[in-house]
């Protein structure tokens, strides 16, 4: 959707600062009360939820053009949406969707990152199989013996993302959790000759256009295996496949579950059994691809019905963040014996990101590295062990600091007990 | 006006190229209008460049070197108020976001040291986990702790918590030519625990009615009066944004009272304040009560018809802290008794459960204002206001109400009635009273406002009513000052005696003209 398309919301912005904080009722104390990294690290209010929507606005009037400056604030932003959580406890706008955007507008404006310019222009060259090295695409699941379900049909596909084919902590886990969900007795199968990327970080970058060509490609491929569920390893492949693709007007036609959902659901069930005791203190970082960006997409159209009341014919509901996945990770942690989760401050909803998001892990790594040094530091706090994701991205940028903290994803720990 | 080439570069030897921008991204973020105000224009001026200082010092020097070169300066913290923006070209903005430190939390002497950029948010939490709270500005919990930062500072807890005009302690001030002055006993002892001695006061000079809205230099520090906490250290709070549910420590309670008539109200806020039993008053009308409650506007609109059948007349809310449980039981028990001897009627939809217990912790906290005010149009319109002895300002404010009334039916702000709000304040006569207005900024709605703040104006010299709070530039401070002993005679000397160079923008204050 065009930034204009999104004035009205824009112009609801009252510049409290709001969005710069966690929800105001949730502070327990000066340290954690913070909740955008991008204010946080840069600190001009361009920076922040509101700053973002009043220069959003002055590009909408021609006041601001889309130079260098422009770009630099617009992808130094994590597109976590806690702004937009924060802002809507109080106020009934959408603060993240303008965000996507703008970013549409610098790729039409030329101020696309150079480095994913490259990479989405590559990767239209070599669709359907994306990001990272063509050959190293099935390596991840080496040694399992699994369906395919292009070629066999398959009740559940599991995909398991890029960053298995590329990042070899993130393959081992994607691996690890294909082995539990077969163990399972899942009628389980993957793309063995290559996933498809689903194009949702095309789209945060900007590329709408390239991201909905490759989106109608994974459609046609899944509807076509006629299986039933797709489970994702990866929270951001979960929220696109959950939300973007709806909102993009593409109907999946199958139901979108992420493989800790699909964990806690078996170990309810009894299909899997954590019965071996690990002894650890772990903290749970929620991936905001998986927490408060994975709620289900709402689409709306309509008319504001009275001249000084934001109210509309028909109604209108916002996504607020809060229906997003938070408590089956939480229940599997719950459910191995000897595990003790202690929360950190700033938790589901109005989590702080893993550094990662937006892109910014590719186009501004010292940033990335800065947001995750202080979530390391708030997990530091907790007195816990390790700290604990679901999310591949979030694992990756979270780890290889200076913590002395453990940077596990839940599904290890779920086979080490099983 | 845009900074020349050696003047950027100057204060960028201040505060460093990683703080300072005059790029158009960052000027536009802080010139969208902030929503205070229903005016025409959706951008205020452009500052030539933001800087970032970290430090007084750095303060210091970007002062000096503006009273050197001519270029204007406005310091603003959250800068959520209209009198954060620039009033003209050929002004620097100083974003004090850097400047973010809870310096002391004296528990023995009941005071706090902030910088600018603390929220009240986060000294409240600070103070919870000691037993301690402060006042919170009715604003909400995002504005800037400091209690000459945002406006008037009178909030929920005003009752016993008091108003930021008594609880400014002791100060540091960056005056608008660059001298750093400690004020009260922070200026002869280094402490911080009193304004008024024993060293120099100043404190009608740094304050005054109101404070100068960013007109008079930069407050770079300042002590702040904290009071008794008999809640938690932490208020435990379930569900999910935005239905925040307080888990009830149990000492809590509280009430939407109303009356058939003013003087019903008048009593009942009288009574409470001899009977010193409120920890918290809030004069909500039927219409605040539910945007407060509400999580949509559309949800606002249900609520504001199903309280107002239940609603009698002009109220307040009440929030009773119990010391102890016998403590609260006596409270409670006197609380019953004025509601009998004054024929008050309780909002029975408030009174229990989670609707109960979330509200009280969104009053404690003040995170509802936002809702109240701004979540209907982005804009809010509490254009007229002020603060004296509660007669004073009841009356005001009835004066006030009916030209609310006409607008509404002109169409040009949103039909809410026309209940004003008024609040007592430390558990007496002293009162705060607004009238609040919601609409859609467009011309004929700015035009308006600019014909019912004159209306109101001309009420509140008519009726003897005092100054309102609502004298945010010298056309309303001219209109006044012959009404009012020529304070602005005063006024306008004090600016230039402290800013001879005119650099400290007062767009929003008073300027030097004519002297």
């Amino acid at each position: 959707m065009p930034l204009k398309d999104h004035q009205a919301d824009m112009e609801s912005c009252c510049r409290c600062s709001a969005c710069k904080f966690i929800p105001l009722e949730k502070i327990t104390g000066q340290q954690y009360s913070n909740v955008c990294p991008s204010i946080s690290r840069y600190n001009f209010h361009s920076h922040s939820g509101g700053g973002r929507m009043g220069f959003g606005l002055g590009l909408i009037r021609g006041r601001v053009e889309y130079g260098p400056r422009a770009g630099e604030v617009i992808y130094n932003c994590n597109l976590c949406g806690a702004c937009d959580v924060s802002c809507k406890y109080a106020m009934e706008f959408d603060v993240l969707e303008p965000l996507y955007a703008m970013r549409e507008g610098c790729v039409q404006n030329g101020q696309a990152d150079p480095a994913w310019d490259k990479l989405v222009k590559a990767m239209e060259k070599q669709a359907p199989v994306t990001v990272g090295s063509l050959g190293k695409r099935a390596e991840w699941h080496k040694g399992l013996k699994v369906k395919d379900y292009v070629t066999d049909k398959a009740a559940v596909v599991y995909h398991a993302g890029c960053l298995a084919s590329t990042d070899a902590t993130a393959g081992a886990t994607a691996k690890t959790a294909l082995s539990m969900l077969i163990k399972a007795g899942l009628d389980v199968g993957v793309a063995t000759s290559g996933e498809i990327c689903c194009g949702g970080r095309s789209y945060e970058m900007g590329y709408r256009d390239e991201a909905i060509e490759q989106a109608k490609r994974n459609v046609a491929r899944l509807r076509a295996s006629g299986a039933q569920e797709l489970v994702t390893g990866c929270a951001h492949c979960y929220q696109y496949y959950k939300v973007l693709y709806p909102k993009l007007g593409l109907d999946l036609g199958i139901k979108v579950t992420h493989v800790v959902e699909k964990l806690a659901e078996l170990v309810e069930q009894g299909a899997l059994k954590p019965e071996k005791r690990v002894d650890l203190t772990v903290t749970y970082h929620d991936p905001c691809h998986l927490g408060r960006l994975s709620e289900p997409w709402i689409a709306w159209e309509g008319v504001q019905r009275e001249r000084h009341m934001r109210v509309y014919d028909p109604p209108r509901t916002l996504r607020r963040g809060t229906n997003g996945v938070y408590e089956p990770p939480r229940e599997l942690l719950r459910s191995i014996p000897g595990v003790r989760l202690v929360e950190m401050d700033r938790v589901k909803e109005y989590a702080w990101c893993c550094g990662a998001g937006g892109g910014v892990r590719e186009t501004n790594p010292e940033f990335a590295a800065w947001t995750a040094g202080e979530r390391l530091q708030e997990a530091e706090s907790t007195g816990a062990e390790a700290l604990v994701t679901a999310c591949p991205h979030c694992a990756r940028n979270l780890s290889g600091g200076d913590s002395a903290l453990k940077v596990l994803d839940v599904v290890e720990i779920l086979n080490k007990a099983i | 006006m845009a900074l020349s080439k050696e003047q950027y570069q100057a204060f960028e030897a201040i505060v460093g190229p990683e703080n300072i921008s005059d790029d158009p991204v960052d000027l536009d973020a802080w010139a969208w209008r902030s929503g205070q105000a229903a005016m025409a224009q959706d951008f205020k001026p452009r500052f030539e460049a933001i800087l970032m200082p970290a430090s007084p010092a750095e303060v210091q020097s970007i002062v000096r070197l503006c009273n050197k070169t001519g270029v204007q300066f406005k310091a603003s913290s959250t800068g959520w108020g209209v009198y954060c923006d620039a009033g003209g070209p050929g002004c620097v903005k100083l974003d004090l976001r850097r400047m973010n430190r809870v310096i002391e939390i004296n528990e023995e002497n009941m005071y706090a040291v902030v910088e600018p950029y603390v929220i009240h948010a986060q000294l409240q939490a600070e103070l919870m986990k000691r037993g301690l709270c402060c006042n919170v500005n009715g604003a909400g919990g995002v504005t800037s702790a400091m209690p000459l930062a945002a406006h008037e500072g009178i909030g929920h807890m005003s009752g016993t918590c008091s108003i930021s005009e008594r609880n400014l302690l002791a100060l540091e001030w960056v005056t608008p030519e660059g001298e750093i002055i400690q004020t009260g006993s922070l200026a002869a002892l280094g402490e911080w625990f009193c304004a008024d001695g024993p060293g120099p006061s100043l404190r009608g000079i740094i304050r005054g009615n109101v404070v100068p809205l960013g007109g008079l230099g930069v407050y770079t520090k300042a002590a702040v009066k904290i009071y008794h906490w008999a809640g938690p250290p932490t208020m435990e709070v379930k569900g999910a944004s935005p239905n925040y549910v307080m888990q009830n420590p149990g000492n809590f309670l509280l009430r939407y009272l109303s009356w058939p008539t003013e003087e019903g109200r008048s009593l009942g806020i009288q009574k409470l304040g001899e009977s010193e039993i409120a920890f918290g008053i809030m004069g909500f009308n039927p219409n605040m009560v539910a945007a407060n409650v509400a999580t949509s506007n559309e949800e606002e609109l249900v609520l504001a018809e199903q309280y107002s059948k239940e609603i009698v007349g002009p109220g307040f809310c009440v929030v009773l802290m119990g010391n102890s449980p016998r403590d609260f039981e006596y409270k409670k028990a006197v609380l019953e008794q004025i509601i009998k001897d004054t024929g008050a009627a309780s909002l029975k939809a408030v009174e229990e459960g989670d609707v109960h217990d979330a509200f009280v912790w969104r009053f404690i906290r003040v995170t509802a204002s936002i809702r109240e005010t701004m979540r209907g149009t982005g804009v809010f319109g509490g254009e007229v206001f002020g603060t004296d002895c509660y007669r004073v300002m009841s009356n005001f404010i009835q004066h006030s109400r009916v030209d609310k009334q006409d607008l509404i039916d002109r169409g040009l702000v949103y039909p809410d009635n026309t209940d004003p709000f008024i609040t007592s304040l430390e558990q007496g006569q002293l009162a705060h009273s607004e009238v609040l207005l919601r609409w859609t900024p467009a011309p004929d709605v700015a035009e308006a406002a600019m014909e019912y703040v004159g209306k109101s104006n001309a009420n509140a010299v008519n009726g003897h009513y005092g100054l309102p709070h609502h004298l945010f530039n010298d056309f309303q401070h001219d209109f006044f000052g012959p009404h009012t002993s020529n304070y602005t005679y005063w006024l306008r000397r004090i600016k230039k005696s402290f800013d001879p160079n005119g650099v400290s923008e007062a767009s929003n204050h008073i300027t030097a003209k004519d002297v």
